[in-house]
């Protein structure tokens, strides 16, 4: 972590949490990887490490890496958008090394205890059992602490630095985020009640919070390497608030069909589930056009140079625009009608989506701030692409829309079999898993989920050693 | 240079995104307000005064429980009791769950709490799928209370050897590896007999929740869906 | 709000197929129309191509209206998606004139 170009604090803090988010990406593709062959080889790993580890694994890796890669990303933007070191950094420090030490225990118990007895004390130190947020309780709290050290630290920044736009938009998103959280922290007997708040945490992190947290860091990224324009892109920004938020606030409706919640959510979850593509499709307009105008202003001067200052990072950006409205957009959209989603709520495709929508908005645009951080550590002027590069860029795409399209092909097996026909019965789900269809969705799933790790492996030794490649103008 | 318009100002679109954030919060906060009442847990107060809940109270398990066609609101409803002329739950048909259908409201809540506690911390949801949400590796248990498998000419009560739908389950809980179900078995997770109880308790509860109408179709065979 | 029964008919075991495939395409021919408009406006294309991007905002509404009757939605869902349509119709425009202004105020 050593290094002589980083002079300001909070961006060697961002590494050490980017460092520590990759380390989890690898971890999240591997247990995937387990899961995911547990599917072809039912017997695999069975009573030792079950499908429901591997997986609860999977996606907490996820969630907690990627909540590890924003803390860096806030870490890194932070000095260039205020103009100054970033307040209480050594509080930040300490709580990294609180963040990391609990996220260790936390993995060990899941993979070595497991399950508890049916009491409180389980769900205090060995998981919640619920979907994405299964933290024990004791972890929760320290997540909390956590992530409200870290909003004190961006507040105390931007209120003391200049505050930018980007960093406006920043700290009330924020602490949206960190708030949200506290909201499925509780225990209850009934389980509407139970998935209603839960939800509360999953739809207005990953459908309104992430999104505007992605809005902001591509804003950021704009910025930085294509040089655009501040007041076009800060506007941008705000209008891209409105639309996520307009839209994807409400929108937590489509989760509120088929948990036991009154009707009416029905045409509110349809209304603004219809809309929260709108803003997807134009961040992408916005990626393109700022493109387009930044090399056209280029392009007039006579140079035919480009302006991109950071060619894998900008690949990355660009293509969590297109990911996200590919995977959020179109894959979510697809089944997010009350009456088709009365069929597909708890199929392979709900699955689909998952994977596309995670890959394409989220990790995308993570992946190319590590890349910025790679240039900023190494005193990079123009970072461009290695064959790692390359290989890792192709491989984790085509890997993931290969999952997808293979986790797709099962769906509409699953779908038409499993609820359409039999009605989701028993005797309709296992009917529905034996088709060929799903069957041989499964191998493809498993065989594009190991092109996707040996991507990840070029992506670990590209981050690692793009910086000493001779081939960036330095 | 073009003239200063409000669509070009900053400050007009932070504006409108605090407001816009803002409206889209105060209503998903009033709309929560009024979800949260309907959903909140029944008593058995109301069972007995024939009050219909979206989640009925812990002593719905003393009740037979179907999941029926509603005319009027053109899909299926769970109907607790028998049905009344309206279609809906009459809330006297009683079904024996554990050899007894007199649970008073303390034993059923404390027998659903366990339940539900269990459900988390052996961490169904990573495989099933409880009201539609969790993993795809293993069956809905929405209404698996209700599944034809499980009842008394299902395949699923038969291996167990066990005469009723609820010591069939429990029996399966507690030795899911003995139980050759399907090639991707239920891994034996430590469930206690108390604790499977409480499971199953759990799980016929659920089954007695008004999901508005999901799973479409549940249990009827192929072609009654082109039949309609 | 809801006198009007949401689901008053099944879905035809048939229909998924068109269904999901002219969603998807809802989204694709969507991105088609935004995608052309924009980059013909910032000149990464040429300007005779700019038709293609209505025909595709055409396919894009006959896409919803054929998901959304074999869908059987219901009005308000029906007058949901017509709204839709049209701010995806007026999405572009809106986004390139507030754009250029803010642009032109910038750079000269």
């Amino acid at each position: 972590m050593a290094n002589s170009y980083l002079k300001s604090e909070s961006k060697k803090l961002a590494t050490w949490y980017f460092t520590v988010a990759a380390t989890l990406f690898g971890a999240q593709l591997l247990f995937g990887l387990v899961a995911a062959a547990q599917y072809v080889i039912p017997g695999f790993l069975f009573e030792i490490l079950d499908f429901s580890v591997a997986r609860m694994l999977h996606i907490n890796a996820l969630v907690v890496w990627m909540v590890f890669a924003m803390f860096g990303s806030v870490y890194w933007l932070l000095p260039d958008e205020t103009g100054i070191e970033t307040v209480g950094i050594n509080l930040g420090k300490l709580l990294f090394w609180i963040f990391t030490a609990a996220v260790t225990v936390v993995v060990l118990v899941y993979i070595f205890i497991q399950v508890g007895a049916a009491d409180e004390t389980s769900i205090w130190f060995i998981h919640e059992g619920r979907e994405y947020i299964e933290a024990p309780r004791w972890a929760d709290l320290g997540i909390t602490v956590v992530a409200l050290g870290f909003v004190a630290n961006l507040f105390m920044t931007g209120m003391k630095g200049n505050r930018s736009g980007i960093v406006t938009v920043l700290m009330a998103d924020m602490i949206a985020f960190a708030g949200l959280y506290l909201t499925g922290m509780f225990y209850t007997d009934n389980i509407t009640v139970d998935q209603f708040w839960w939800w509360w945490v999953i739809h207005l992190w990953v459908e309104a919070t992430w999104e505007v947290f992605v809005g902001a860091i591509a804003a950021y990224g704009l910025i930085t390497m294509i040089g655009a324009h501040r007041k076009v892109v800060e506007m941008w920004l705000w209008i891209e608030v409105t639309m996520l938020f307009g839209s994807g606030i409400l929108g937590m409706g489509h989760h509120y069909f088929w948990i036991g919640t009154p009707e009416y959510w029905w045409e509110i979850g349809a209304l603004f589930s219809a809309l929260e593509p709108l803003p997807l499709v134009a961040m992408f307009i916005h990626v393109l056009y700022d493109w387009g105008k930044m090399q056209g202003e280029e392009d007039a001067k006579g140079q035919e140079i480009s302006v991109i200052t950071n060619k894998p990072a900008f690949t990355w950006f660009v293509l969590n625009a297109f990911g996200n409205f590919l995977g959020a957009g179109i894959w979510g959209f697809f089944h997010t009608l009350p009456q088709v989603n009365l069929y597909t709520h708890g199929t392979q495709f709900t699955s689909a989506h998952g994977h596309l929508a995670f890959f394409g908005a989220y990790a995308t645009i993570l992946v190319g701030m590590m890349y910025i951080a790679v240039q900023g550590k190494n005193g990079i002027k123009v970072l461009n692409n290695t064959k790692s590069t390359i290989w890792a860029t192709s491989m984790i795409v085509g890997g993931v829309v290969g999952m997808t399209v293979a986790l797709t092909i099962a769906g509409y097996s699953d779908v038409i079999i499993s609820r359409a026909q039999m009605g989701a019965t028993w005797a309709g789900y296992f009917d529905a898993q034996a088709t060929t269809w799903l069957v041989q969705g499964m191998v493809w799933r498993l065989l594009m989920g190991v092109v996707t790790f040996v991507g990840f492996i070029f992506l670990a030794k590209d981050l690692l050693t793009i910086g000493k490649s001779a081939n960036h103008v330095r | 240079m073009a003239k200063k318009s409000v669509w070009s100002d900053n400050r007009f679109w932070q504006r409108t995104a605090a407001w816009i954030t803002g409206f889209a919060s105060v209503l998903l906060i009033w709309l929560t307000f009024d979800t949260s009442a309907q959903i909140s847990m029944g008593t058995d107060a109301d069972i007995q005064s024939g009050v219909t809940k979206r989640v009925p109270g812990p002593t719905v398990i003393n009740y037979k429980i179907a999941y029926e066609f509603n005319k009027k609101r053109q899909h299926e409803i769970p109907v607790i009791g028998g049905m009344n002329a309206e279609g809906t739950s009459a809330f006297q048909e009683k079904e024996k769950f554990f050899g007894r259908d007199d649970w008073s409201e303390a034993e059923a809540s404390e027998m659903l709490r366990l339940g539900k506690l269990g459900s988390q911390s052996k961490n169904c949801m990573n495989c099933h799928t409880l009201l539609g949400n969790g993993a795809y590796y293993a069956p809905d248990l929405t209404k698996a209370w209700l599944d034809p498998a499980w009842g008394p000419t299902g395949s699923m009560q038969a291996m167990t050897g066990k005469s009723t739908k609820e010591e069939a389950m429990a029996e399966f809980l507690q030795h899911p590896s003995q139980y050759p179900t399907h090639s991707r078995m239920m891994p034996n997770l430590g469930i206690t007999a108390e604790e499977a109880k409480g499971l199953v308790a759990f799980l016929k509860h659920m089954s007695s929740i008004d999901t508005n109408g999901f799973p479409r179709n549940f249990g009827k065979i192929q072609g009654a869906v082109n039949g309609k | 709000m809801v006198d009007e029964a949401l689901m008053s008919r099944d879905i035809l075991v048939d229909d998924f197929l068109t269904i999901f495939v002219s969603s998807t395409l809802v989204l694709i021919f969507g991105g088609f129309y935004v995608g052309i408009y924009t980059a013909v406006k910032v000149k990464l294309l040429k300007q005779w191509t700019m038709p293609f991007a209505y025909l595709f905002w055409v396919l894009t509404a006959y896409c919803l209206y054929l998901m959304g009757s074999l869908m059987h939605v219901n009005e308000l869902t029906a007058k949901a998606l017509v709204v839709a349509a049209i701010g995806l119709l007026l999405l572009p425009h809106a986004v390139y004139y507030m754009q250029d202004h803010v642009h032109q105020e910038n750079e000269h």
